[in-house]
């Protein structure tokens, strides 16, 4: 079933004096009921706009948003049963938590209004879940961020919105807090199955925790697809740019006759399917797929390596390539600066652009 | 390091002390003006016999002039013109802090100038027009007027108060169903108190101190202390013990409003810390 459906949703910002600016060019989306999407894109992609459209704290300049099968284009915010988690959580600072969480249940008019005994029950029901039962009486000011970020997202929950929205939801936690936040996030969106948008510019985040994936740039979804196949099939070189971490090998050549890409004189890789002699094209390697082998493949000097103990990565420089080559290690490896070594990329895992439009040859 | 430290402080402590003492010594000067008895007000030397007589005629109004009456005029003027310019001004500067809107600019720097336009150049169409709307010398056309002085300056702090305050604690609350009136009430302005304090004891004493207005702007029935008091002046002699005394009078309701509003204020001057 279809919870969520975007229909060639735009945004223009217009100011007097400036020229307008198109904030989201026309998605469209559909998100099946209990589905978590991630809308990943860096800063100013329209991701944010796109989640403030649905909540309906943005206007709409164009296209439809349908929750549950009826557009909710034009009805305000109240009305329209999205739950939102704030990136700076947006927790009230003179009530306390339990407070906070029962602050919308008090709203007037609210369709789920309930008596007192039933706010406090449904209170405690989702302090339970999301595990804040003995931080109900402490005030926002004393918490951590990741007591923050569970407070937020409960006060989104306990409404039982049709559609959860997450804005940057690990954004603001340290390394360690992200984890176990992360953790708890996907146990709960499993636990209690709401159809949910998490907008990041975080790979990581939309990787571990999202169903599908959009890539988004420019007010465009790039891409599509499941994290596996955002990972495996990038469809532009943005795509593969933007996810990856450390970033994908971008190489410009021109391709051979012989199923070969010719970075330089002395350097090609060779390529998963067939294209046309001459064609000028950008290869994607990932620092992942490629491997320092003993006697064959492809002549590299080590310019720099920073071992990181399970893993290490190498910056290689390949003869007439300006571009450096980063390959991800093992941590048995010992490299020295200068040292010769050779390089072989599995073709099946190489990745092949358009030179001029940065799409997937695939 | 410590005993430089220490010597800093004393220094800055001495500093404190000594604009302390030059700050207070108007008052001081005139709390023993009005203590003396008449027959020696002008006498250089600090010994005589205090007495309270010319506070019993101030308050008793002996003299001829209604001082109680000035009195109860200004707390009714200033008290009104702060109310009225909160009523106006917190929605217009939560609306100009929230929203941009066609001349939103222009409008908040119109209502800026009339803080720093002289009220000299407006007193006399003003004097004239306030005859002719029967609004001279009553209570409305003082409350009125005020607005030139409450209203900008409760608008434009009250302005950065509300921009502190991050947009997405009201929308939280337009998600969790509350009407944009509701979100105003029950969230925005909640966490503005102590900046509402601030900004009314502010526009209180302005309005409390003001000269001109009621100077030009009223006669015998609105007229404020800061005018009534300079009553005391005239006649055959000025009597300047009279003076002092009604002057420390008209001193007291604004210090019992800062005394009273103290534990907010602080709160206010040291406010932006909402933001989580």
């Amino acid at each position: 079933m279809t919870a969520l459906e975007l229909r060639q949703l735009r945004k223009t910002y217009r100011s007097r004096g400036r020229p307008a600016v198109d904030a989201v060019r026309g998605i469209d989306l559909e998100l099946r009921s209990g589905e978590l999407l991630g809308l990943l894109g860096p800063s100013g992609c329209g991701k944010s706009t796109t989640l403030r459209m649905i909540a309906g704290l943005e206007t709409v300049t164009g296209g439809d948003i349908l929750v549950g099968g009826a557009s909710v284009v034009g009805r305000p915010a109240q009305d329209r049963n999205i739950g939102v988690a704030f990136e700076n959580y947006a927790l009230y600072p003179p009530l306390s938590v339990a407070e906070n969480l029962s602050f919308g249940l008090r709203a007037r008019g609210r369709r789920t209004r309930g008596s007192r005994d039933d706010i406090a029950r449904r209170v405690a029901e989702i302090a339970e879940r999301v595990d804040l039962a003995d931080i109900l009486q402490a005030r926002p000011a004393g918490l951590s961020s990741g007591q923050k970020q569970r407070v937020a997202l409960a006060r989104a929950l306990i409404r039982e919105p049709d559609v959860l929205l997450l804005d940057e939801p690990l954004s603001h936690l340290d390394a360690a807090q992200r984890d176990t936040t992360r953790r708890e996030l996907k146990r709960i969106q499993r636990d209690l199955g709401h159809t949910t948008i998490l907008v990041t510019h975080d790979q990581e985040e939309a990787l571990s925790l999202a169903d599908r994936i959009a890539v988004m740039k420019d007010g465009v979804i790039q891409q599509l697809g499941t994290p596996y196949e955002i990972y495996d099939s990038p469809a532009n070189v943005f795509v593969a740019d933007f996810v990856g971490e450390p970033a994908v090998n971008l190489l410009p050549g021109t391709a051979t006759g012989d199923g070969h890409v010719r970075l330089s004189g002395t350097v090609a890789f060779a390529l998963p399917l067939k294209v046309a002699e001459g064609r000028e094209v950008v290869i994607g390697i990932r620092p992942e797929d490629l491997e320092l082998s003993g006697e064959s493949g492809v002549p590299a000097r080590v310019t720099a390596h920073e071992p990181l103990l399970e893993s290490g990565i190498a910056t290689l420089s390949l003869e007439g390539v300006a571009r450096p080559l980063v390959v991800l290690t093992g941590p048995e490896a010992r490299l020295a600066r200068d040292e010769r070594v050779r390089v072989t990329a599995d073709p099946a895992l190489t990745h092949v652009f358009d030179a001029e439009t940065g799409d997937s040859l695939r | 390091m410590t005993g430089r430290k220490r010597l800093w402080g004393w220094l800055a402590d001495a500093a404190l002390i000594l604009y302390f003492v030059f700050a207070l010594f108007p008052i001081a000067w005139m709390a023993i003006l009005s203590l003396k008895p008449a027959d020696q007000l002008f006498s250089t030397y600090f010994s005589f016999t205090p007495t309270l007589d010319a506070y019993r005629t101030v308050l008793g109004d002996s003299e001829g002039i209604p001082f109680v009456r000035f009195f109860v005029n200004s707390l009714v003027v200033s008290v009104g013109a702060v109310a009225l310019s909160l009523v106006v001004g917190l929605p217009a500067a939560y609306a100009s802090a929230r929203w941009r809107f066609k001349g939103s600019e222009n409008l908040m720097f119109t209502l800026l100038s009339f803080r720093f336009a002289p009220e000299l150049t407006v007193i006399i169409p003003l004097f004239v027009l306030y005859q002719k709307l029967g609004l001279f010398d009553t209570y409305v056309g003082m409350v009125w007027v005020l607005q030139l002085i409450t209203l900008p300056l409760i608008v434009w702090i009250m302005r950065s108060y509300f921009a502190d305050l991050t947009p997405e604690l009201e929308q939280a609350a337009l998600l969790d169903g509350y009407t944009r009136k509701q979100a105003f009430f029950r969230v925005a302005l909640p966490l503005v108190k102590p900046g509402i304090a601030a900004v009314s004891l502010l526009a209180f004493i302005f309005a409390w101190n003001n000269f001109v207005f009621p100077l030009i702007l009223t006669s015998s029935q609105a007229q404020t202390v800061t005018v009534g008091a300079l009553s005391f002046l005239g006649g055959d002699r000025p009597k300047y013990n009279l003076t002092a005394a009604a002057a420390l009078v008209s001193v007291v309701p604004p210090l019992l409003l800062a005394l009273t509003i103290q534990r907010y204020l602080v709160r206010g001057l040291s406010f932006g810390a909402v933001k989580s």
